[in-house]
């Protein structure tokens, strides 16, 4: 238990991830906000956005951004939370709603994205 | 082990003292705005369900988000992804590529084209109302 709510493992592989998603993110993000919240011209009704999640790129990005965007806020949350001494019940229940409540919105997300 | 909930000192003056440099307000900023930006996510993937509901539902909610008060606050928004983005970068410059000899001069770049990027965004984004506030003087 101990090895998931932060008194042993070194971490590593959390923070490599961290700066990779990061990376990435930098772009997507950038791009996202550029095209659909700058640019009300992009197209905000119902038919402009069927139209662009028939389209493979468009549908990849979002499935893209919605997967490693939730993994960089989720996995930065918890290096938040694990910089602060918790009893282990506490700790294992905030690692808990976590994990949870990122697999809920990832399948949500997800879902809306391949309904079309 | 015994577990200390709270430090001896008190949570918050703990958190106070890592503000003493320009690199802790640098890294509390970053921990504050991907807080805010997580918490943003969620509410993004749970507003765009509604395309599922047909376009109706979607392009009600869609009209609420379309208004002067919500644009302003996605241009709040994007005070926080662009400092996130332009910080994180700082980050992975210092972390692996020696950053940390400059990483003073890197901030002021994070800063300066920070704020010029949001001002960038705010014309952009306002351009039509910006346009039709002078368009008397034309």
């Amino acid at each position: 238990m101990y090895k998931h709510t932060g008194s042993r493992g070194s971490g590593a592989p959390g923070w490599v991830l961290q700066r990779i998603t990061g990376i990435l993110l930098f772009v997507v993000v950038l791009t996202h906000f550029f095209v659909m919240h700058a640019n009300p011209a992009s197209g905000h009704t119902y038919a402009a956005v069927l139209a662009r999640m028939h389209d493979p790129f468009w549908k990849m990005f979002d499935l893209t951004f919605i997967t490693v965007g939730l993994w960089h806020g989720l996995n930065g949350t918890w290096g938040v939370f694990r910089d602060y001494k918790m009893k282990p019940a506490v700790s294992l229940t905030i690692y808990g709603v976590i994990i949870l409540s990122g697999i809920a919105f990832w399948v949500l997300g997800v879902n809306t994205i391949l309904s079309f | 082990m015994a577990y200390q909930a709270k430090p001896p000192e008190g949570w918050l003056r703990t958190n106070l003292k890592y503000t003493k440099d320009r690199g802790s307000v640098a890294w509390v900023l970053h921990r504050i705005t991907g807080l805010g930006l997580t918490a943003y996510i969620y509410v993004h993937i749970y507003a765009l369900t509604s395309l599922t509901q047909g376009p109706q539902a979607f392009d009600n909610e869609m009209k609420l988000f379309q208004t002067p008060v919500f644009h302003v606050l996605e241009w709040l928004l994007f005070s926080l992804v662009v400092y996130h983005s332009l910080n994180g970068v700082r980050i992975v410059i210092v972390d692996w590529a020696n950053g940390a000899a400059y990483h003073k001069k890197l901030l002021a770049v994070v800063y300066g084209l920070g704020v010029v990027l949001f001002i960038g965004m705010g014309i952009l984004m306002f351009r039509e109302p910006i346009a039709n506030m002078f368009a008397s003087l034309r």
